[in-house]
């Protein structure tokens, strides 16, 4: 009877061990090819960047949920007439900003706006270079960009349409390159002006501001907040417009839609009162995607 | 680094959904020229620094291969030891990181029996910005501040608070390599 009982815990015993022999068969490298599976399921059923639909998509998404979010839909489609979703893989603020910017370009063949940018890159460049930050570590990432820049803008060999820089912008060797631009001028901007993003970066994290950079704003799929948008808007000197749509409601049961503009510190204040920005994002919850006013 | 694009995009392309097939080739689209003239950078930077107790190089023939060697820190458990490693860079370097492993044994809570080491850089929060140097530093201060809380070895997990027999393990196991 004993025995039995021995026999019975011994049994356990094995297969706890073996559980755990289970476990730790779990590699770091299983655990980052099962992520690329992830990404890759997500990559079918979304792009980085998707086609322009019109704004009612949203309420679709929703027909059986949130009647607040609907009612705020509504309120938002007096002012915006399409979406155009970014695929939910860590990068889509980059990549909103990243497509959003490069089309406005497009659209408006602003050329005084593409030599604005272009000084601040410059600048974007001596800053990490101060920082100490190798040269090839981010040089192809910038040089791409500017030949992004150069393309959108029309009468040269290069230049690409419309088509062309939505195929562009799906394409992770140019696509990933941009939004790895951005991650590098955002985290310069931030160290650059680490005693006022500090203030920021300890209410989020409890991280030095170096730190964040490196965990939080350098390795791809990280999350962007407002600290990052903030930097990287004063960075380019470019304004951006974010939509906030979630469940919030005010106390007098009154449909707002509200929405901050990012306006660079740097930029003309005269300027910065008069203008809208350019580029609107949508904000919900975790996510970005581009809106389209009327 | 967009001519290739150009020829196999029809202007009036349909939208591209990426497969999961593609996506795992991602690789092979990133262009390799750019890889090489940055693992060559690196390389470059490398010999510059002149930082003493870390260095790698480039096997013959294979750039994509590099072993290295960082030694001990001075006043750490590991002083007068030397450890070789091996860095194997993935295609899409620098999105990916290089993979690398002890190849001589070391006995410290984040490194395994077979040489695997557990630093963030090399999983979850690798970026672009680190290269060859940095990853290699980082090595080097890990072993001189290991993460406790999750060790890979918990036997030397256990050991650490007592640096004194500590240091006896690390020479009683070291075997440098010829």
């Amino acid at each position: 009877m004993q025995d039995q009982e021995r026999d019975v815990a011994d049994a356990e015993k094995e297969t706890l061990t073996s559980e755990t022999d289970d476990w730790k068969k779990y590699r770091d490298d299983d655990i980052m090819q099962q992520h690329s599976a992830i990404q890759a399921e997500q990559a079918v059923k979304v792009p980085f960047v998707g086609d322009k639909e019109p704004l009612s998509s949203l309420e679709a998404e929703y027909h059986l949920g949130n009647s607040i979010v609907l009612k705020k839909i509504k309120v938002l489609s007096e002012q915006y007439a399409a979406i155009r979703r970014t695929r939910g893989d860590g990068n889509c603020f980059f990549r909103s900003f990243m497509f959003g910017y490069l089309e406005h370009i497009l659209d408006s063949q602003d050329h005084n706006e593409v030599h604005h940018i272009k000084a601040n890159i410059e600048e974007c460049k001596k800053t990490l270079q101060s920082l100490g930050y190798a040269e090839f570590t981010f040089e192809d990432f910038f040089a791409l960009f500017l030949e992004q820049l150069d393309s959108v803008l029309q009468g040269s060999e290069d230049s690409i349409s419309h088509d062309e820089l939505l195929c562009r912008s799906r394409d992770p060797s140019i696509s990933d390159y941009v939004v790895m631009f951005f991650r590098f001028v955002t985290s310069g901007e931030i160290r650059k002006r680490s005693e006022f993003f500090e203030p920021f970066i300890l209410g989020l994290t409890n991280t030095s501001v170096e730190q964040f950079c490196k965990s939080a704003v350098e390795p791809m799929g990280e999350e962007s907040d407002h600290v990052q948008i903030i930097a990287l808007s004063d960075a380019l000197g470019v304004p951006i417009r974010v939509v906030y749509l979630d469940r919030s409601s005010c106390e007098n049961n009154s449909i707002n839609v509200n929405h901050h503009d990012f306006i660079p510190t740097s930029s003309d204040s005269d300027v910065s009162k008069t203008t809208n920005p350019s580029i609107t994002l949508l904000y919900r919850p975790g996510h970005y995607d581009i809106l389209y006013p009327k | 680094m967009n001519s290739g694009n150009n020829s196999n995009t029809p202007a009036t392309a349909a939208p591209v959904m990426p497969s999961p097939k593609q996506t795992q080739t991602t690789a092979k689209t990133v262009d390799t020229q750019s890889v090489l003239k940055r693992l060559q950078s690196e390389l470059m930077a490398l010999m510059m620094s002149g930082d003493s107790g870390i260095s790698a190089f480039p096997e013959e023939d294979n750039i994509f291969c590099w072993k290295g060697t960082i030694t001990g820190s001075k006043d750490t458990v590991f002083e007068g030891t030397e450890y070789k490693l091996s860095l194997s860079f993935p295609a899409d370097y620098p999105f990916k990181p290089p993979k690398v492993k002890f190849e001589t044994g070391c006995f410290h809570p984040n490194v395994d029996v077979y040489g695997n080491i557990c630093l963030d850089i090399l999983q979850d929060k690798w970026s672009s910005a680190y290269d060859v140097r940095t990853i290699l530093i980082s090595i080097q201060s890990l072993l001189g501040e290991p993460n406790i809380s999750s060790p890979l070895n918990t036997q030397a997990a256990a050991l650490w608070c007592n640096q004194e027999e500590y240091r006896k393990m690390v020479e009683k196991l070291y075997k440098p390599s010829v």
